[in-house]
C-alpha cells in the first residue's frame, strides 16, 4: 500500500503545527525550563533574588520527612483511586453494554458526577462527610458501622478524598470502556457461548484483552490525574489534618505561595515532572507491547 | 507640520499631567477578617466615611480572606513588584515583610505628630510593631486570647464544684483549677462525650500554646528572632498539660477547628474555651445563656501574647500615596473609629481615649466582659515574630495537632519543633 502522496511531504504539516507549538512553548515548555532553572537556586524570603546553590534544594527535600510523607500520601492516593476506578469502570461498562432498556439513562446517570464542577462537588462532599450533620455518617450509623471523623481525622481524611475521586471519575472511564466494547465483534461472544463459556469466562478471555487499548489510555489518564489533584484538597482539607492529605501539587503550592520558597517549589515541580514522565514511559513500554489493537 | 506635532505633544503632556494632579490619590487597602462576623461591611463603611472627609483620597478596600490568605496575597504582590499601598497582616509576619524589604518605617510620621499623639495608644501593642529600633506597623485589630466560661453549665454542676471547694461563680484561676473544673464540667454518656469541660482550639493553637508558655515565665522565640526555645522544661510542662486534658482525661476534644470551637461553645457543647477576644460579639449575639470572660488562668504568672493585625505602609509607592496612607491610618485609629471598630469586632480598642467616649462607655457598661481583654493587657507580651512565620506556624500547628490527636508524644513534638524552627531562624541569621 503506497499512500505517500503530496500531502504528506514537505513543509506544510509543520506550518499547520506551528500555532500549537508556539502556544505550548509559551505556556508549557518555557515555564518548565524556568522551574528547572529555579530548582537549582536559593530563591525565597531569605534571598529574594535567585542565587545558584546546586542540588541543595533537592538534598534538603530528600532529608525532609515531610517530603516523604507527601510522596507516600500521593502514592496511596494514586494506587487506591486508579485501580478501583478502573475495575469499577470496566465492570459498569460491561453491565451497561448488556442492558437492553434504559441504556442511555443509566449511562447518563453514571456519567453525571463528571459534569459537576469540581469546586461544587467538593463543597457537596464537605457537607456529606461532616461527622455531625453529614448524610454519610447518618447512614453508616443506621446500619451499625463505625462513623469516622472523615475530613477532621488524620487517618480517614485521605480515604474520604479517594472515595470522592472514584465517584467523580468512574463515569468518564466507563464511557471510554463502553466505546472500547463497541469495537469487539459480536461473533466472538457467540462462538464462546456455543462452546459453553460462562459470563466470567467470556469476559476474561475476550473482553479484557480486547479492551486493552482503552485500558492503557484510562491508566495513563488516571495516573496523571491522581498526581495533579489539587482543587478538592485546597477546598476540603487544605492538606490537613497535619500533612495527612498533602499531596505533591498541594505541597508545591504551599511552598511557593505560603512560604514564598520558590527554589524548593521549583525542585518539587521538577521531581514531579520527571517522575510523571518516567511513569508514563514505563506504562507505555511495559504494557504497550501487550496491547491488542486488532484481532489479527 | 513638525511644529504642529510638537505643539500637540506638549498640549497632550500638559493635559495629562494636570489631569493627574487634579485626580485624587487612590489607595489599595488589603485586609483580612480574622474573626467571624460581617466585618467587611464595617470596613467599607469606615473607608467611605474617610473619603467624605478627604475627597482627594480614595480608598479601595480589598478583602483578602483570613490572615493566611491575606499574607499570601501581600507576599505575592510585593514579590511581583506591585505592592498594595496599605495592608493589615497578622503581627507575626513583620519579619517576613522586612526580609522582603517591603515596608516603610513610620517613625518620621509618628514624630511629625504632636507629643500627645502616640500616648493615646496602648504601649503593649507596639511590641509587635518595632524591629531594629524602628516602628514598622501601627496597631489596628489587636486581640488576646481570653478565657470564656458558660455560667449556666457552671451552675448546673454547682454542688460538685462546692464539694471540692470550688465555686460556680468564678472561672478557674490556675492551671490546676482548670483541670479540676474541666473534669467536673465534662458530661459523658457511656463512650459519648455530651459536654466537654474545655476546648483547647486548633488552628491557632500556636498562639494559645505561646500563652501557656508565657504563664510559665518562658518564651518560644526570643525578641531578636534568633533562638528557638521549644525544648525547655517550661514548654514541656505546658504541652504535658494539653496532653493530659485531651488524651488522658478526655475533657477537651482532640483538635477542634478554630471556627468550630466558637460554635461548640455557643451550642453549650463545651463549658469553657480559650479563644480570641474577637469572638466576643459572636458569642454575645448567638449564645442563649449567660457567659463570662476571665483572664487566662495563671501558672507561675498570668501571661498572654497579644495577636491580631497591624497596619503597614509599603515601600515602592509614591510619596503622595504614603502620606495619604498615613492619614488613613490616623483616621482609622482615632478615638471614635477605634472605639467603633472595637464595638463591632470585639478587638481591644487600640486608642485609650476611645474608652472615654460616651457611646463606648455605654457599650462597655452593657458588655462588661469586654473590659477583661483591656485589663489583661498588663500581663501581655508581644506575640512571637519571625521570618517565614507561615512555615513556623505550620510546623507548630501540625506538631501540636499531632500531640492533641495522640499521634506524637509531647517530648517528641517539642524536639521536632525545636529542630525545624531553629533551622529556619538560622537561615535568617547566617
Amino acid at each position: 500500500m503506497k499512500t505517500k502522496g503530496r500531502l504528506h511531504t514537505g513543509y506544510k504539516p509543520y506550518i499547520f503545527l506551528l500555532p500549537s507549538v508556539v502556544f505550548l512553548a509559551i505556556f508549557t515548555y518555557y515555564p518548565i525550563y524556568y522551574s528547572v532553572r529555579y530548582s537549582f537556586t536559593s530563591f525565597n524570603l531569605f534571598s529574594p533574588k535567585p542565587v545558584f546553590n546546586g542540588f541543595e534544594n533537592y538534598i534538603s527535600l530528600f532529608n525532609n520527612e515531610v517530603f516523604w510523607e507527601v510522596v507516600i500520601n500521593n502514592i496511596i492516593y494514586a494506587v487506591f483511586t486508579i485501580f478501583p476506578t478502573m475495575i469499577l469502570a470496566l465492570l459498569l461498562a460491561i453491565l451497561v453494554n448488556e442492558t437492553k432498556k434504559f441504556k442511555s439513562v443509566i449511562e447518563l446517570g453514571l456519567f453525571y458526577p463528571m459534569l459537576i464542577p469540581m469546586a461544587a462537588a467538593a463543597m457537596i462532599w464537605v457537607f456529606m462527610l461532616d461527622p455531625g450533620i453529614g448524610v454519610i455518617n447518618k447512614f453508616l450509623g443506621l446500619i451499625g458501622l463505625p462513623e469516622p471523623g472523615w475530613l477532621g481525622d488524620d487517618k480517614a481524611a485521605i480515604w474520604a478524598l479517594i472515595i470522592m475521586a472514584i465517584w467523580k471519575n468512574v463515569g468518564y472511564f466507563m464511557l471510554i470502556y463502553l466505546a472500547g466494547l463497541q469495537n469487539i465483534p459480536n461473533h466472538l461472544y457467540e462462538a464462546a457461548e456455543i462452546e459453553g463459556a460462562g459470563w466470567w469466562r467470556k469476559h476474561f478471555t475476550i473482553t479484557f484483552p480486547l479492551v486493552s487499548p482503552s485500558t492503557i489510555f484510562v491508566f495513563i489518564v488516571s495516573i496523571i490525574q491522581s498526581f495533579k489533584v489539587f482543587t478538592q484538597i485546597h477546598l476540603m482539607t487544605k492538606g490537613g489534618p497535619g500533612y495527612s492529605t498533602t499531596v505533591l501539587v498541594y505541597y508545591i503550592y504551599e511552598n511557593a505561595f505560603n512560604y514564598w520558597d520558590i527554589g524548593t517549589a521549583a525542585a518539587l515541580t521538577t521531581i514531579l515532572i520527571i517522575s510523571l514522565l518516567f511513569l508514563v514511559i514505563m506504562v507505555f513500554g511495559v504494557f504497550g507491547k501487550k496491547v491488542h489493537y486488532s484481532l489479527s | 507640520m513638525k511644529k504642529g506635532n510638537l505643539m500637540f505633544v506638549l498640549l497632550l503632556v500638559f493635559v495629562l499631567t494636570t489631569g493627574v494632579f487634579a485626580e485624587s490619590v487612590e489607595l489599595s487597602f488589603y485586609y483580612p477578617v480574622g474573626v467571624s462576623g460581617p466585618l467587611a461591611r464595617v470596613i467599607d463603611q469606615m473607608t467611605a466615611e474617610f473619603t467624605e472627609l478627604h475627597p482627594d483620597i480614595k480608598i479601595q478596600p480589598v478583602y483578602c480572606g483570613n490572615y493566611n490568605d491575606t499574607m499570601q496575597k501581600v507576599q505575592t504582590a510585593v514579590m511581583s513588584q506591585d505592592p498594595p499601598d496599605i495592608a493589615v497582616v497578622e503581627v507575626s509576619e513583620l519579619y517576613s515583610l522586612l526580609a522582603m524589604d517591603a515596608l516603610l518605617p513610620l517613625d518620621d510620621y509618628i514624630n511629625s505628630e504632636n507629643e500627645d499623639f502616640i500616648n493615646q495608644y496602648w504601649e503593649a501593642f507596639f511590641g509587635n510593631a518595632v524591629a531594629n529600633d524602628q516602628i514598622w506597623g501601627f496597631p489596628f485589630q489587636r486581640s488576646t486570647p481570653v478565657f470564656y466560661w458558660n455560667k449556666e453549665l457552671f451552675q448546673k454542676h454547682a454542688d460538685e464544684l462546692y464539694a471540692v471547694g470550688l465555686s460556680p461563680e468564678r472561672a478557674p484561676k490556675t492551671w490546676d483549677e482548670v483541670v479540676q473544673y474541666a473534669d467536673i464540667l465534662t458530661e459523658k454518656n457511656g463512650d459519648d462525650t455530651e459536654v466537654y469541660g474545655l476546648i483547647l482550639p486548633g488552628g491557632w493553637n500556636d498562639w494559645i500554646f505561646e500563652a501557656f508558655v508565657r504563664q510559665n515565665e518562658s518564651f518560644l522565640i526570643d525578641q531578636e528572632n534568633s533562638i528557638a526555645n521549644f525544648d525547655s522544661q517550661e514548654a514541656l510542662q505546658a504541652l504535658l498539660l494539653w496532653y493530659k486534658l485531651t488524651n488522658e482525661m478526655h475533657v477537651s476534644p482532640p483538635l477542634r477547628p478554630w471556627n468550630m470551637t466558637i460554635t461548640d461553645f455557643v451550642a453549650g457543647d463545651a463549658a469553657m474555651m480559650y479563644y480570641s477576644t474577637g469572638g466576643m460579639p459572636t458569642v454575645r449575639k448567638t449564645a442563649n445563656f449567660d457567659f463570662e470572660v476571665a483572664f487566662l488562668p495563671m501558672h507561675y504568672t498570668y501571661g498572654t501574647p497579644v495577636g491580631g493585625g497591624d497596619f503597614h505602609i509599603f515601600k515602592g509607592i509614591s510619596k503622595e500615596k504614603q502620606d495619604a496612607a498615613w492619614e488613613f491610618i490616623k483616621f482609622m485609629t482615632n478615638p471614635k473609629n477605634a472605639a467603633k471598630w472595637s464595638m463591632e469586632s470585639g478587638y481591644v480598642c487600640v486608642n485609650k481615649e476611645g474608652y472615654d467616649l460616651p457611646e463606648m462607655q455605654e457599650f462597655m457598661d452593657d458588655f462588661p466582659q469586654m473590659w477583661t481583654a483591656a485589663n489583661q493587657l498588663q500581663y501581655s507580651y508581644p506575640k512571637m515574630m519571625a521570618v517565614n512565620y507561615q512555615q513556623i506556624r505550620k510546623i507548630m500547628t501540625t506538631n501540636l495537632d499531632d500531640v492533641m490527636l495522640g499521634n506524637k508524644s509531647p517530648e517528641k513534638a517539642l524536639e521536632t519543633m525545636q529542630r525545624e524552627i531553629q533551622k529556619i531562624l538560622d537561615m535568617y541569621n547566617r
